[in-house]
């Protein structure tokens, strides 16, 4: 009984330190909205007097649009091929989740279960290869992926990259969790017979869920947000992903925030979606009965 | 059986594998070099050619600016007529777009005439030689050739030299010249001979080496077949360095000769077409691309010695330099192989084969698709290619270590001036500086408060915890190129929220932007708010891997929260936190975005990072060599990082 | 949509001469183009009528089109041209052409099929903007540059002098509740460049030799200093974001901006053009705004090459040009355009028109990017107070000029 008013009081404290972190987390985008919700191409600036008082320095720090309404949304959705765009980027993001974590996974736990020579200089391989800056890469990669390997206008091309991009994190991350789960669990079930795919796909990944989660997330942020090489390697309007479509509206002299703002919306509401369905490997206790064995 | 031990005998297989690779490609060196030696030869008497027969063209038109056509025509297929070699000979006076004469049956007469549509490449290539003197000339350098050689085939050479009148180009002469073909020098035996010299020391090695093997003297069988393979190469590149020399003297004779000639029929031309030139005193026609005059061959069609010794002494030592390197990579090989690494290589890779078929798939997309530009990029970091000469060759623009020195070599932080010491925030050291307080603050912020949301959002029994979470990651989910401008907008003077709520209790607007320290704060701040939502996602993956009896039994011996926190949170967490702390320490190293769009490294450059620093060498001042350095140099700063992070946590990982 | 049925007989029948070339080659099989353009909203659906019309008239070919982002646009240009891939024609304003020339196998030269004709057909100084040492690499199609635009309401006559100016714009001031006179990115080089130039002032002494230290230069950003600090007509850290906003709310009376400006202003507010301001302090001189002329480039990695050149030359066309200004809302370089009606009478085209005559095309040279950077830490030291102009230029010139001796290396 004791416990659970501590516990509550507790509580309290984790809700104010939450619902401050969240205020300040979500205030910046609070004028995203206010922007993309204006149906303008410009943020309104607050009148102040000429002596302004606290309530009207409130009033101008609270990001509210004086009018709402969709029309940015409508004219970004309409104008432009934007649905098509979306679903590009889906199969992209969508089909780089599943290589780079399928191919960090097998690297990752031979990575954590074997002991071979080179094992250390592979691991330090993949975090070196995230450490040469990539603004000199756009040249190169454009020769790999067009000239040699003929996957300029493609799906595969962009998936490609990405996913080498997004493994080096996808297999130290996974690395590092394989390595909590008891050696004991896999023991058994060799004594028991199982085949090392078995292991793998039956014991090891279920009890990994939170990194896979976490890695899934990653690799499809790379892929989602990506937009240099995307409009580099892709030769066709109907083939440009989200973030390339995104870019029609700024850049050069012109910039349309109220457009990009409204598009910046849409384009990040799948990864909050996908967010949204991830979170519940991420929640306390889900898994910790399995790694007991 | 005998047989068998004797052939797999690995100082003698060592020695069979290194003596074909060096001496293959000692040989492959050698004649390549002997194939320029000719290539240039020839090059340089057809360019001969063409400058003085555009010397006569020149004065021709000169003399007589409308009129003269009818003469030039006569002259070029005189001129033609006198060397046999010769295929076809060209006048293009690009300045008018008109071919005035030409003895290629194809061009259609009669002269002059405007050029064809076809013909387009012809007038190109006479205004891209027109701008490339007036270029050279405006700048004071010599950067474009004002020579066009095109080897057309392995016997066509076409050369195209300029001709000007009264100071300006106006056309061109162009000739295209039958060659001889480069002869490989008695190919059958050469090519026995080079198969025939490895075998013989092969047999050697297997017959003679074990023979007298005893287990303790492995060293001298060693040092023995190295003796043997430095000979043989010191040997092949003897021969081969004095068979060129051989064939330079040769060719510099007869390059001698073709002036004469060319002097001869120069002359003889100009006096039996009227044409006044200048008299010949110095030999003003045996010039590179860039017309400057080489002095191999005096006026008077003999050899400066001097000069030869100094163009043949450079391409000697350029192919000493490629043959050391050679020998020394055939020493690493056979060392390799003949003291068992290539053995054990072979035997590892089979024993861990499984593993290695896990790990093969990642590893192959990242060498095709990382190292092979990082490779380029290590290439371009030792040459000074900028946007102004990338067609040419690396090998042409090979500058060594000196991007390396400019970078590191520049210790002017601070300069005194009237006004006191100043900050040169171009220097790389005043940037690594920042960058390095970037890092280290936007990575604290982001694990910090990444710790502390997973951690209350790790909390059982809290409520709303999925709002929270689905809240929390909008920073990480919104194209941070709309938020990042957000951010500037509230850090603006007038306008700026920022400044709103400080004036609301009291303080005075703060011009963010105006001063090194406060502008750094922009920075943190908007990268900070961006990568804390990451942090945090995979810190709470990892406490999902934290066994929660370990906490019930803590609880139990009567742990405080934070000695549970020390010693069963943070160790469970380490395997996946380290990673990605190392991770985005890289990350945030070479964050671009954030400083280009909040601050844009102001006020006056003082809150660059290196990689925006790179990224301004590389696109707005086009030194691509001088960027690729810097991008290198922060991999090496990155991978010292990266090593020595490793060494801490190797320690951490024994224990789970 | 008016035609000059006459022009257009005229015309078509040139096109068919120039095609009747390659038509025979070409009869078979279609021939098909590829451009590239950086065009969106209006502007894009304009440009797609125009090539829809070439594809109607020009037999055997198909020519097709593709958008790219601003941002992505040099460089992927740079990354497929020189490797033999990419479009065959392609459209970008004239100062990266001095970039992609140096760099070569980018821009094809077209000076060769360019007639007497079709180099008569430009605006001034149009032509000069698509040419490189003496060479034309491209065929001028549109321009674009600043004016003065302001706020009917609260400016009814728009100053013709920068006294007028001044004066007009400090009665509209109020610093405090931060409504101001005038604003413009006048920390940002491009927008500046307009009061440098009516002082005579340069980035360039003729040819690719810089000169950000000139005296003329001096004196422009000291009445620029005048009007920030003595007269404080303009609002602080101007970013074109705030100018928007300002413009907008009608907080800003007056603004120096382009065309894209345009599409920007809230429908409420009642705007003007005008030609900006005579600079009484340069002698009266008028403010001289870099000109930004879109080329259309051939691709020296096309395989046809002279159908692409006739595509260029159709897009460059009266015909072409008329379509692009009604109904892209753009200014076209063909000075025939200007004598249609439904040109000459619309107030923002014909106003724009107007500026041209007082402008002055941006420098083409390679050397042209190198200088920003530069310059535009410049300009913001000047305007924060850390330094007084001739300092801080002086600082800019030295090290363009580092930068460009890095460049012209010999070899």
């Amino acid at each position: 009984m004791k416990r659970a008013t501590s516990d509550q009081k507790q509580h309290v404290l984790l809700h104010l330190v939450l619902i401050s972190f969240t205020l300040l987390a979500i205030y910046p985008i609070l004028w995203v909205l206010t922007l993309a919700f204006s149906g303008g191409q410009s943020l309104v600036v607050v009148d102040l007097p000429a002596e302004p008082g606290f309530l009207d320095r409130v009033r101008s720090v609270l990001p509210w649009p004086e009018t709402v309404s969709l029309k940015n949304f409508a004219d970004v959705l309409i104008d432009e091929p934007f649905g098509r765009w979306l679903f590009n980027s889906a199969i992209v993001a969508g089909a780089t989740t599943l290589l780079g974590v399928f191919l960090a996974c097998t690297a990752a736990y031979a990575f954590s279960r074997f002991r071979f020579p080179g094992r250390r200089t592979g691991m330090m391989m993949f975090l070196v290869s995230q450490m040469f800056p990539g603004t000199l890469m756009m040249v190169p990669l454009f020769i790999i992926i067009v000239k040699w390997l003929h996957l300029g206008n493609t799906y595969l091309g962009l998936v490609l990259v990405y996913a080498v991009t997004s493994i080096p994190f996808c297999v130290w991350m996974l690395k590092g969790y394989f390595d909590t789960i008891p050696i004991e669990i896999e023991e058994s079930a060799i004594m028991d017979g199982a085949s090392p795919a078995t292991i793998f796909f039956r014991i090891i990944l279920p009890l990994a869920k939170p990194a896979v989660a976490v890695t899934a997330l990653f690799s499809f942020m790379t892929g989602w947000n990506e937009f240099i090489l995307a409009s580099i390697f892709m030769e066709e309007e109907t083939a440009y992903t989200a973030p390339v479509g995104l870019r029609f509206f700024v850049g050069g002299f012109s910039a349309q925030w109220g457009y990009f703002a409204a598009g910046s919306i849409i384009v990040s509401l799948p990864v909050v979606a996908l967010f949204y369905y991830l979170q519940k490997y991420l929640i306390a206790g889900l898994t910790a009965g399995g790694v007991k064995g | 059986m005998r047989l068998r031990a004797h052939l797999t005998q690995p100082v003698a297989v060592g020695l069979l594998l290194a003596a074909l690779a060096g001496v293959l490609l000692s040989a492959w060196f050698l004649a390549q070099a002997q194939d320029a030696v000719l290539a240039e030869r020839q090059e340089r008497e057809v360019m001969m050619q063409g400058m003085a027969f555009a010397e006569l063209v020149a004065a021709l038109e000169t003399a007589e600016p409308d009129s003269g056509a009818a003469r030039i025509a006569a002259l070029t297929s005189a001129w033609a007529a006198r060397f046999p070699e010769i295929v076809t000979l060209r006048v293009v006076r690009s300045a008018d777009a008109r071919l005035l004469a030409s003895t290629d049956a194809r061009d259609a007469p009669p002269f002059p005439r405007r050029l064809a549509r076809e013909e387009k490449p012809l007038y190109d290539l006479g205004q891209e030689l027109r701008a490339n003197v007036e270029t050279n000339l405006a700048e004071g350098v010599f950067r474009k050739k004002q020579i066009d050689v095109v080897r057309l085939d392995q016997t066509h050479l076409r050369v195209a030299a300029p001709y000007s009148v009264a100071g300006n180009v106006v056309g061109f002469v162009q000739i295209e010249q039958r060659v001889a073909a480069p002869v490989p020098p008695s190919a059958a035996g050469k090519a026995a001979l080079l198969i025939a010299m490895p075998l013989a020391l092969f047999l050697f090695g297997t017959w003679f080496l074990p023979r007298r093997t005893d287990a303790g003297r492995p060293w001298v069988h060693y040092g023995i077949a190295l003796l043997l393979l430095g000979v043989t190469l010191y040997g092949q590149a003897r021969i081969g360095l004095g068979e060129l020399g051989t064939r330079e003297e040769g060719y510099a004779a007869e390059l001698a000769q073709h002036y004469s000639s060319i002097l001869r029929e120069f002359q003889t031309a100009a006096s039996a077409h009227g044409i006044a030139v200048e008299p010949v005193r110095e030999n003003r026609w045996d010039v590179d691309e860039y017309q400057r005059p080489r002095l191999l061959i005096t006026g008077d069609g003999s050899l400066d010695r001097a000069v030869f010794a100094k163009e043949t002494g450079a391409r000697h030592d350029r192919l000493r330099n490629a043959l050391w390197g050679n020998a020394a990579l055939s020493a690493l090989l056979l060392s390799f192989v003949a003291l068992g690494y290539a053995r054990r290589l072979r035997l590892t890779l089979i024993e861990h084969r499984s593993a290695y078929a896990y790990v093969a798939p990642a590893i192959i997309g990242m060498l095709v698709l990382v190292f092979y530009p990082f490779a380029y990029g290590v290439a371009l970091s030792f040459t000074d290619t900028t946007l102004f000469n990338e067609n040419l060759p690396l090998g042409e623009l090979w500058v060594g270590m000196k991007n390396y020195l400019a970078i590191l070599g520049d210790f002017q932080v601070l300069r005194s001036t009237e006004g006191g010491w100043v900050v040169n925030y171009q220097n790389f050291y005043w940037t690594l500086f920042i960058t390095v307080a970037w890092t280290v603050c936007n990575v604290t912020i982001g694990v910090g408060v990444g710790l502390l949301l997973a951690l209350a959002l790790n909390t059982k029994g809290l409520r709303f915890t999925n709002v929270y979470r689905v809240l929390l990651i909008l920073p990480w989910a919104i194209p941070n190129y709309i938020t990042a401008l957000t951010w500037r907008g509230m850090f603006h003077k007038q306008y700026g929220v920022i400044n709103q709520i400080i004036q609301m209790f009291g303080g005075e607007p703060v011009s963010w932007f105006d001063d090194v320290f406060t502008s750094f704060l922009t920075g943190i701040a908007t990268n900070g708010w961006l990568s804390f939502p990451f942090m945090m996602v995979v810190i709470l993956g990892g406490l999902q891997s934290i066994p929660q009896d370990a906490y019930e039994a803590a609880r139990v011996e009567g742990a405080s929260r934070w000695q549970q926190f020390r010693h069963i949170t943070l160790p469970y967490l380490r395997p996946t936190l380290i990673p990605a702390v190392i991770l985005s320490v890289v990350w945030t190293f070479n964050m671009f975005n954030i400083i280009y769009l909040v601050s844009g490294g102001e006020p006056a450059g003082s809150n660059e990072i290196l990689i925006t620093q790179a990224y301004k060498i590389a696109f707005e001042k086009y030194q691509y060599g001088y960027a690729a350095a810097y991008s290198v140099v922060i991999f090496m700063i990155l991978l010292v990082y990266g090593v020595f992070q490793n060494r801490v946590t190797r320690a951490t990982e024994a224990i789970t | 949509m008016k035609r000059n049925p006459l022009k257009v007989l005229f015309g078509s029948m040139i096109a068919a001469v120039l095609l009747g070339g390659f038509v025979t080659q070409a009869v078979a099989e279609t021939t098909a183009l590829t451009i590239w353009h950086a065009y969106r909203g209006a502007e894009k659906a304009a440009f797609e009528r125009v090539i829809a019309s070439y594809n109607k008239r020009a037999k055997g070919v198909e020519v097709t089109t593709l958008a790219v982002p601003y941002d992505a646009y040099a460089d992927k240009i740079t990354a497929a041209v020189p490797r033999g891939k990419g479009p065959d024609v392609f459209i970008f304003a004239q100062d990266r052409l001095g970039g992609w020339i140096e760099g070569g196998a980018t821009v094809e030269p077209i000076d060769f099929y360019l007639d007497e004709q079709t180099r008569n057909q430009f605006l001034p100084s149009m032509l000069s903007a698509m040419t490189y040492r003496g060479t034309v690499y491209g065929l001028p199609l549109n321009y674009k540059s600043i004016t003065l635009i302001y706020n009917k309401k609260l400016v009814p006559t728009p100053p013709k002098t920068s006294g007028e100016l001044v004066k007009i714009a400090k009665g509209l001031t109020n610093a405090a509740v931060g409504k101001f006179g005038l604003a413009y990115a006048y920390n940002d080089y491009y927008y500046h460049a307009a009061l440098q130039n009516a002082f005579g002032g340069r980035a360039f002494d003729p040819g690719p030799k810089p000169a950000l230290n000139a005296r003329e230069n001096i004196a422009a950003m000291q009445l620029l200093l005048k009007w920030m600090g003595k007269d404080a007509i303009v609002p602080a850290e101007p970013s074109t974001a705030l100018i928007t906003s300002l413009f907008n709310q009608g907080k800003a009376a007056m603004v120096f901006s382009g065309p894209w400006f345009l599409g920007e202003i809230a429908p409420e507010i009642d705007y003007g053009l005008a030609v900006l301001p005579t600079i009484d302090e340069a002698g009266g001189q008028p403010m001289r705004p870099w000109v930004t002329i879109e080329g259309v480039y051939v691709s020296a990695s096309s395989q046809h090459k002279e159908v692409a050149y006739d595509l260029a030359k159709y897009l460059v066309s009266e015909e072409a040009g008329l379509v692009l200004a009604v109904e892209g809302r753009q200014l076209p370089s063909n000075k025939a355009v200007y004598t249609h009606k439904e040109v000459s009478e619309d107030k923002v085209l014909s106003a724009f028109r107007r500026q041209l005559d007082t402008a002055i095309p941006m420098p083409n040279f390679a050397e042209m990017t190198v200088m920003w950077s530069p310059a535009t830490t410049a300009m913001n030291t000047i305007v924060r107070g850390a330094a007084p102009p001739e300092v801080a230029l002086e600082k800019a010139q030295r090290s363009v000029e580092k930068d460009i001796a890095a460049l012209r290396k010999g070899r």
